[in-house]
C-alpha cells in the first residue's frame, strides 16, 4: 500500500543518517575562534606560546588552551595580576574524549572585579597524566582536584592530600569516568558486593586519623 | 480443642506479643537520599507516623525494631548498612523503601548496590521513586500484617529469621550467583546501553533491518 | 549597586573581640592549665547520623570537647550520575538531575536544560523564561524551608520542623499539580517545559505566596531572638570574606561573610536584571548570619514570585524548533512527516552540535554550574555538575577547628549541604 511504502522510505532515510565519524576529534577543533577578550590578549602577551588557541563556545564563553606544564604559573598570574584578578575558581574538572585522545583538565575562572569569565584547558597525554596543583592559589581547589584524581587518575603535583574522595580508599577497579571504564564497573556485582562488605575497620580510617589512636600508646583498636 | 488446651495459651500469647511488637515499631531511619525526605514527610504533620507509634525515630540501632532503608545505597555505604543491621537486636524487621533500595533503581552503574536484599534480609519492599508517604505507610501496614502472622512457637520462623549465625555477620545475604542474576541489565532499552556518539549511535538494531 | 542596610532587632552575644569581629573559642577554657590535657580522642560522626543531613562522615580529633581537627569523608552516596549521563540522551538526563539536589529539583532541572540550550544556541520563549523563574524561586523557598526545619531540629528546636514541613507539603502539592510528582519533578525539556501550565496552577502559587509570610513570621518569632538560638549560632563557624572566596564558598554562605556575589545579579539569566529584588549580605560570617541571609532570601523570593506571576505572558511554552521539540499529538497522529519527526526525536534523541557550555545559576545552596560537552551526537561526552555543596563542605574544617563538638553540628547544619549533589 502507498502508506506502507512511504513508511518504508522514511525508515530508509532514518538508517542512512550519517554516523558520527569516530576518527575525527570532536571537541578540540570545534568552536569558532572569535574575537579575543582582553584577558586572553593579556595572557598571550605575558606567556606567549604557552597559550595555544582561543575559541568561543556555547553562549559567548571564552575558552583558552594552555600548556599543561605552565598551568600553575598562568593560573597564578591570572589570580594575582592587577587587572585580571580572577578570584573565583568556579570549577576544576576534566574531560575524556575517548579513543586514546588526551585528557583535558578544565579550569573555570570568574573575576567579579572585571566581570570576566574564562575557561582554561590543559591537555594531558594518556601516558603522562600529571599536572601541577593549584591548591596554593585557591584553597578551594583541594577537593576539586581530589575528585579529578579519583575519577580520571590525573595526579596533581603538590597537592597536600591527594587520595580518593568519592570512591572507597581501596577501590581497585580503576578510574570511573575514563572512557575505557565500563558503566557497570570491571568486577561482577557479586565481587563488588563481596569487596564492599569485606572491609576491615582500619580501612575506614586514613593513616593520619589512625595516628591519633596510636599516639595514645595503645595499639590501634576497633573504634 | 478445649479452652484449657496449651495451643490456646500460645495463640493468646502470640496475639499479645504481636500486638505489642507491631504497634510500637521504632524505626531506624536509614535515610540516604530523596526517599529520606519522603520519610521525613511521612513523619511530619500531614502523614503522621505517630499514629502508628512510630514517631520515635531511633537513630541508635540498639534501640530500634525496624530498619527503613530509604534511598540509594552505594558500595561504600554497604558495609555501614550491614553493620547497622547487625547491630539491631532481634526481633527486627526491615523495609526497603524506594526503587533504589529495592533493586538499584535508575542507578545501574559501577558504584550502586543493586538492591539491599543482596546485603541484608528485607521484609517489605516499597516501590516508587520516591514512594509517596501513603506508599510508605502502606508498606508499614503490610509489615504489621506480616507481624500479625508470626508465632512465638514457630521454630521454622525462629530458625530462619530470628536466630542469627555469627558466622554470617558482615557477609552478603545472597549467594554470589543470585546477586549476579538479579543485577543483570534487563529489558530491551534501545539507548541506555550505548555511550555517547563516538560510537555509532543507531537506535534501531534489529536483525532484519536492512543495512545501507 | 546600592546597598541598603537594615537594622534588625536582635541581640548579639557579648563575645566579640576588640575590633568587633568574633573571637574564636579558645582551645582551652580559661583557668585550665594548657599543659594539662588528656589524650586526644577520635570520634566518628556518621555516615549514619541524624544530624549530618545525609550520609556524611566526619572524623573528629577531640581534646576534651574541643575540635582539634575535622576530616570530612564523602562518597557514601556516590551514584555515578556523571557516568550515567554519558549513556543517556539530552532529555533523558533531566530525571537524573532531580535526584541530585532532591530539595530543589526545579532549580537543577532548569539549570541543566539552560546549559544544553546554551550549547545548542536555543533561546526559549518568554513564557518559558518567566515560568522557569517562578519554578526556581519556588524551589529556593522549598529548599530553605527544609534547611530551616532541619537546622532547628539539629540545634534542638523541634517545633519549626513541623511548621516548615507543613508549608513544604503545600509546595509538594504545587509540584504535583504541575508535574505529577512531589519531589522528582523532571519538569523541563530542552527547548521548553514538559507541559503547558495547568489551569489554576498560577493562582495556587499566588495563594501560597500570599499565605506563606504568616508562617515564616511565626517561625522567625520562635528563633530570632531566642537566647538559646543566639548562643548556639552567633560567633560559631565564622569565616572571613577573603577566606571564603579562597575556599570557593558560594551562595548564602559566602554572602553571610560579606561578599556581594549572587549569580542572579552578577551574570543575570532569564531577565533577572529586570526583577526588583535585593540580595541579603551578612557581616560576621557566622551561623547566625547565614540563618539571617536565608530567611531574608525567602522573603525576596516571594517578591520575585509576585513580580513573575504578574508578568507571565501568554504564548507558546516550547520553542518552535523541530530539532528539539516534539510535534503536537494531533499532528503526529495525522500526518506522516510529523510521525517520523516524533519517532526520530524520541528514539534517536535530540542532536546537539559539537561544542560545550559551562552555565551557572544561583541555586539555593550556592552557584550551581552545569558543564556539558557534546561531540555532535544525542548524548553528552561529558556532563559535569559543579555542585555548590561540594565546595562549601570542603570549608567545614576551617570553620569548626577550635570550636566545641556541638558547634560542629550547628555549623554543618548552617552550611545547608545536600549529599546528593556533593557525591553525585
Amino acid at each position: 500500500m502507498a502508506d506502507d511504502k512511504r513508511f518504508d522510505d522514511a525508515l530508509d532515510e532514518l538508517e542512512q543518517r550519517p554516523v558520527a565519524e569516530g576518527a575525527e576529534t570532536p571537541g578540540p577543533e570545534a568552536g569558532a575562534a572569535g574575537e579575543q577578550p582582553p584577558s586572553v590578549l593579556a595572557l598571550r602577551a605575558e606567556f606567549g606560546d604557552a597559550v595555544h588557541r582561543h575559541e568561543v563556545q556555547g553562549k559567548g564563553e571564552h575558552v583558552v588552551f594552555i600548556d599543561a606544564s605552565r598551568a600553575r604559573d598562568i593560573l597564578g598570574w591570572l589570580r594575582r595580576t592587577e587587572g585580571q584578578e580572577f578570584e573565583f575558581l568556579l570549577d576544576l574538572t576534566a574531560v575524556d574524549y575517548g579513543g586514546g585522545r588526551p585528557l583535558q583538565v578544565v579550569y573555570q575562572l570568574y573575576s567579579q572585579r572585571t566581570g570576566a569569565m574564562l575557561r582554561l584547558k590543559a591537555e594531558l597525554p594518556l601516558e603522562e597524566l600529571e599536572i601541577a596543583s593549584v591548591v596554593p592559589i585557591w584553597s578551594g581547589a583541594d577537593w576539586l582536584e581530589r575528585e579529578v584524581y579519583d575519577m580520571y587518575g590525573i595526579t596533581f603535583r603538590g597537592h597536600p592530600d591527594l587520595r580518593r574522595i568519592l570512591m572507597p580508599e581501596n577501590y581497585a577497579e580503576g578510574h570511573p569516568l575514563r572512557k575505557d571504564f565500563p558503566l557497570r564497573g570491571r568486577f561482577t556485582r557479586a565481587e563488588q558486593t563481596r569487596r564492599a562488605l569485606a572491609m576491615a575497620v582500619e580501612d575506614f580510617y586514613i593513616p593520619s586519623e589512625l595516628d591519633v589512636v596510636s599516639r595514645r600508646g595503645a595499639p590501634p583498636e576497633a573504634s | 480443642m478445649g479452652v484449657g488446651a496449651p495451643e490456646w495459651v500460645t495463640t493468646q500469647l502470640d496475639f499479645v506479643v504481636n500486638w505489642a511488637r507491631r504497634n510500637s515499631l521504632w524505626p531506624m531511619p536509614f535515610g540516604t537520599a530523596c526517599c529520606a525526605i519522603e520519610m521525613m514527610a511521612s513523619a511530619a504533620s500531614k502523614y503522621d507516623l505517630a499514629r502508628f507509634g512510630m514517631e520515635r525515630m531511633s537513630f541508635s540501632p540498639r534501640q530500634a525494631d525496624l530498619l527503613i532503608c530509604a534511598g540509594r545505597v552505594s558500595y561504600k555505604m554497604a558495609p555501614v548498612l550491614r553493620k547497622i543491621w547487625d547491630q539491631m537486636p532481634q526481633p527486627k524487621w526491615s523495609i526497603s523503601m524506594g526503587a533504589c533500595a529495592s533493586s538499584g533503581g535508575v542507578f545501574d552503574a559501577y558504584s550502586m548496590v543493586q538492591g539491599i536484599d543482596t546485603i541484608m534480609p528485607v521484609d517489605v519492599y516499597v516501590p516508587g521513586c520516591p514512594p509517596r508517604p501513603e506508599g510508605l505507610i502502606h508498606g508499614i501496614l503490610m509489615l504489621h500484617e506480616k507481624i500479625k502472622g508470626e508465632s512465638v512457637t514457630d521454630r521454622e520462623l525462629h530458625r530462619r529469621l530470628r536466630a542469627e549465625d555469627p558466622e554470617t555477620v558482615g557477609l552478603p545475604a545472597l549467594p554470589a550467583r543470585s546477586i549476579d542474576e538479579l543485577a543483570k541489565p534487563f529489558g530491551n532499552s534501545t539507548t541506555q546501553n550505548r555511550p555517547s556518539g563516538l560510537v555509532p549511535d543507531r537506535a534501531l538494531e534489529r536483525p532484519r533491518d536492512r543495512k545501507p | 549597586m546600592s546597598t541598603r542596610t537594615v537594622e534588625y532587632e536582635i541581640s548579639r552575644a557579648p563575645e566579640l573581640g576588640i575590633d568587633g569581629r568574633p573571637v574564636r573559642v579558645p582551645a582551652f577554657p580559661p583557668g585550665v592549665d594548657p599543659e594539662m590535657h588528656g589524650e586526644r580522642m577520635l570520634i566518628n560522626v556518621g555516615p549514619q547520623h541524624p544530624a549530618t543531613h545525609g550520609v556524611l562522615r566526619l572524623v573528629l580529633e577531640l581534646d576534651g570537647e574541643t575540635v582539634i581537627r575535622c576530616i570530612p569523608h564523602i562518597g557514601y552516596l556516590h551514584s555515578s550520575f556523571e557516568k550515567l549521563g554519558e549513556y543517556r540522551t539530552w532529555n533523558q538526563i533531566v530525571p537524573l538531575t532531580d535526584r541530585m539536589d532532591y530539595l530543589a529539583p526545579y532549580i537543577y532541572n532548569c539549570a541543566y536544560v539552560m546549559a544544553v540550550e546554551n550549547l545548542m544556541g536555543i533561546e526559549v520563549t518568554e513564557r518559558c523564561k518567566v515560568f522557569r523563574v517562578i519554578l526556581m524561586e519556588l524551589d529556593r523557598i522549598f529548599s530553605h524551608l527544609l534547611w530551616l526545619g532541619t537546622t532547628a531540629i539539629d540545634i534542638g528546636a523541634f517545633t519549626p520542623f513541623l511548621y516548615t514541613f507543613q508549608e513544604r507539603e503545600r509546595i509538594y502539592t504545587l509540584h504535583e499539580e504541575y508535574t505529577g510528582a512531589r519531589i522528582t519533578t523532571s519538569a523541563t525539556r530542552v527547548g521548553g517545559m514538559m507541559a503547558e501550565i495547568p489551569e489554576g496552577h498560577l493562582d495556587n502559587i499566588r495563594h501560597f505566596v500570599d499565605t506563606f509570610p504568616k508562617t515564616l513570621d511565626e517561625v522567625e518569632t520562635l528563633l530570632h531572638n531566642n537566647q538559646i538560638w543566639i548562643a548556639r549560632n552567633q560567633n560559631v563557624g565564622a569565616m572571613g570574606a577573603e577566606a571564603a572566596i579562597d575556599a570557593g564558598l558560594t551562595g548564602p554562605n559566602l554572602r553571610a561573610s560579606g561578599v556581594d556575589y549572587d549569580v542572579r545579579k552578577d551574570r543575570p539569566y532569564y531577565d533577572y536584571e529586570t526583577y526588583d529584588f535585593e540580595v541579603p549580605i551578612g557581616e560576621h560570617g557566622d551561623c547566625y548570619d547565614r540563618y539571617m541571609c536565608r530567611m531574608e532570601e525567602m522573603r525576596q523570593s516571594l517578591s520575585i514570585l509576585l513580580q513573575a506571576l504578574d508578568r507571565i505572558p501568554d504564548g507558546p511554552m516550547n520553542v518552535d524548533d523541530p530539532r528539539v521539540i516534539l510535534p503536537s499529538k494531533t499532528a503526529a497522529m495525522n500526518d506522516m512527516e510529523s510521525m517520523i519527526h516524533h519517532f526520530k526525536v524520541v528514539m534517536e534523541g535530540v542532536d546537539a552540535p559539537v561544542g560545550e557550555s559551562w552555565t551557572s545559576v544561583e541555586s539555593s545552596k550556592g552557584e550551581l554550574g552545569m558543564y556539558v560537552v557534546s561531540d555532535g551526537g544525542s548524548k553528552p561526552v561529558r556532563w559535569r555538575v559543579r555542585g555548590p555543596s561540594f565546595v562549601n563542605l570542603s570549608a567545614l574544617p576551617a570553620m569548626v577547628e577550635g570550636h566545641l563538638l556541638s558547634d560542629v553540628i550547628a555549623v554543618n547544619a548552617s552550611l545547608d549541604i545536600v549529599l546528593g549533589e556533593i557525591d553525585r
